[in-house]
């Protein structure tokens, strides 16, 4: 059984949908990529998840179940327990996720003390255990020290300490390096690895890097407009893109083993030009493979290892 | 990329430092140090060619595009475009020279008045150096929104209005309203979508072709600058550490610094990630009002020796046409 299993999600806010019918899974001790450029509904569909979608004007529908429980309709209360110990999330500004007047050492015990009941000496020493596992030199000064005087690495690191303080079974990160340096984002995607390696923590990456995920992931699912248009293990994915989208992306990115006059070749549009996924792919309007049965109706999930929402791909690949 | 014609300097930056103090004291202001955000650089790029400026942030990689656009103050050396030396330029001839050299920048909304449609803002450059009637302006306006590919009937909308795809092109018309010679991107695509980037990139390919551009392109994206450069200059705390045409730069990389960045770069593509060995930095930049003695690198080195931190090393041609600043040869 998977860990967590996500069926028709769909988030509104007011008249925009968000997310239209997102469907994954993630196993216990892998990585999954949720994939997607800005506006597809990656990050929503974490929040929801994580029960952190504000209630008012939001419509939730669809289930998240983890272990079995549908994380979508417990008890806020419970689900205020689960977050931080079962499941926990790293974001990709750590200045704004942490709260810059209080010291490191005290965000990293409250946490323990909530999930783990630990207190004073015993939680102090854990905390400087946990930042020593992340790779922060000197954690016993860090720990009296404020979110501004690390380094924005520092503070990725402090989010990651904090986050698997608990040792959750579910890490998600929301790009966790796109604010983050090239050198610095290897130390960090260095560090998630061994995480997940050593821990055996199953880890969600939300992200728009392909290259990240190459690196990264075992699953990979495609999101275009609020809707998984290809899932598959990332080995296959990148050996066999199928959805029009996803070859597109991968012919968007400028690459540094490719000789160096390879032309780019982007998709046109933008992704303001869309048709709603009732109505036929939203990929649709900036496709070069659109023919009449892309606009009839609603695509289905062709395939199971390595399935795509493409009416055309059969006839084209 | 562009077609050999014949080699011209258009640019020339000559051990060009923009120091800016610290100053610290409630009462008296005092002047306690100087972050020297660029520190003796010396550049060249040729008329029609592309010029990469790479780096990571606080590199100093900005503030030297804007010293070359006299946008900073440089504290020492010179900038030369053609045979003029902008930093010797006063006042109302600066003001005049500036339809020479324009600027994309990163954030096109930032960049954009909001309460002036796009007729208004491309007619601004050209009204601040009084080029043309209004008839005319409107004309050069409509030319200039074709070339970047917007249709006309854009003409009547304001910035809000636009995607961030279409901001950027905005920009970049705004730029080539003046027909510059030199046009300084900083970061012209990191604010953009994987998709729009590629879009953004053949874009200032073609018009490079077309207006006979020479660029200075500002990125931290190791893989944008390869793709857009003819010639590629890698900046450590405020010094260049690395220069070379871009195919060499890529293939065989010469200084540790530039071996690192390289290495860090996720590719997509599994196998590469899965048999790639990365050379993880340690720790992170030091601050640039107190950089390390002798090699400013030396401190993140995997490689430093004794004499990194004694001396400061010479930048030196250890190929043809590629430069390195660097006790060693890798």
């Amino acid at each position: 059984m998977a860990l967590l299993e996500v069926e028709d999600l769909r988030v509104a806010f007011g008249d925009t949908t968000a997310v239209d019918g997102v469907d994954f899974h993630v196993d216990q001790g892998r990585v999954t990529g949720l994939v997607g450029e800005s506006g597809c509904g990656k990050s929503v569909t974490s929040l929801a998840v994580m029960g952190l979608l504000p209630r008012r004007g939001v419509t939730v529908s669809g289930t998240a179940r983890f272990e079995g429980v549908d994380l979508l309709s417990l008890p806020r209360a419970d689900m205020r327990r689960r977050r931080g110990s079962d499941l926990a999330m790293v974001f990709q500004d750590p200045l704004s996720s942490l709260n810059p007047v209080v010291q490191i050492g005290r965000q990293i015990t409250e946490v323990l003390e909530r999930h783990r009941g630990l207190r004073g000496e015993a939680a102090r020493k854990e905390a400087e255990d946990l930042l020593d596992r992340v790779g922060i030199p000197d954690p016993r000064r860090r720990l009296g020290e404020y979110p501004h005087q690390l380094s924005g690495g520092m503070r990725q690191r402090v989010l990651i300490a904090i986050a698997v303080a608990c040792a959750p079974r579910l890490l998600i990160a929301d790009e966790p390096t796109t604010a983050l340096d090239v050198t610095i984002q290897a130390q960090i995607l260095e560090l998630l690895k061994d995480l997940v390696d050593a821990e055996g923590t199953a880890l969600l990456m939300i992200t728009h890097d392909l290259g990240v995920v190459a690196g990264l992931c075992d699953e990979v699912n495609v999101l275009y407009s609020g809707r998984v248009v290809e899932s598959a293990s990332a080995r296959d994915l990148f050996a066999r893109p199928t959805h029009p989208y996803t070859v597109g992306l991968l012919g968007s990115i400028p690459r540094l083993d490719l000789p160096i006059d390879e032309p780019l070749e982007p998709i046109r549009g933008s992704i303001a030009d869309v048709i709603r996924w009732k109505d036929g792919c939203a990929f649709a309007p900036r496709c070069d493979r659109v023919a009449e049965p892309c606009v009839d109706g609603e695509p289905p999930l062709i395939g199971t290892a390595h399935a795509h929402r493409c009416v055309m791909a059969e006839e084209t690949v | 990329m562009s077609t050999d014609i014949e080699q011209r300097t258009l640019l020339d930056v000559k051990d060009l430092e923009v120091h800016f103090p610290i100053r610290s004291g409630v009462v008296v202001e005092r002047t306690v140090g100087h972050v020297r955000a660029v520190d003796g650089v010396s550049l060249t790029i040729d008329a029609g060619r592309t010029y990469g400026l790479v780096g990571e942030s606080g590199c100093g990689k900005t503030t030297l595009g804007r010293a070359v656009l006299r946008l900073e103050e440089p504290t020492a050396g010179s900038v030369w475009l053609d045979s003029t030396d902008v930093t010797a330029l006063r006042s109302e001839r600066l003001r005049r020279f500036r339809s020479k050299m324009q600027m994309v920048f990163q954030d096109p909304l930032g960049s954009l008045n909001p309460r002036h449609n796009v007729e208004m803002l491309l007619a601004e450059p050209l009204k601040v150096h009084g080029v043309g009637s209004k008839a005319e302006r409107r004309r050069l306006a409509t030319e200039t929104l074709d070339a970047v590919g917007l249709p006309v009937s854009v003409m009547e909308r304001y910035p809000h209005e636009f995607s961030g795809g279409q901001r950027q092109r905005l920009g970049i018309a705004r730029a080539l309203m003046l027909r510059p010679d030199l046009i300084v991107c900083d970061e012209p695509v990191s604010a953009l979508d994987v998709s729009i980037q590629a879009q953004v990139m053949n874009l200032l390919d073609e018009l490079q072709g077309e207006f006979g551009l020479t660029y200075l392109v500002i990125a931290h994206d190791l893989a944008v600058v390869r793709h857009l450069s003819d010639r590629v200059g890698v900046m450590y705390l405020g010094k260049l550490v690395e220069e070379a045409d871009s195919e060499a730069i890529y293939e065989r990389p010469r200084h540790p610094y530039t071996k690192a960045l390289l290495s860090a770069v996720p590719q997509p593509d599994p196998d590469i990630e899965a048999g790639r060995e990365r050379i993880i930095l340690k720790g992170d930049l030091p601050s640039p009002a107190n950089p390390p003695s002798g090699c400013r690198f030396r401190t993140r080195c995997p490689w430093a020796q004794d004499v990194c931190a004694e001396e400061a090393p010479v930048w030196r041609e250890a190929a043809d046409g590629h430069k390195v600043a660097c006790h060693f040869d890798f």
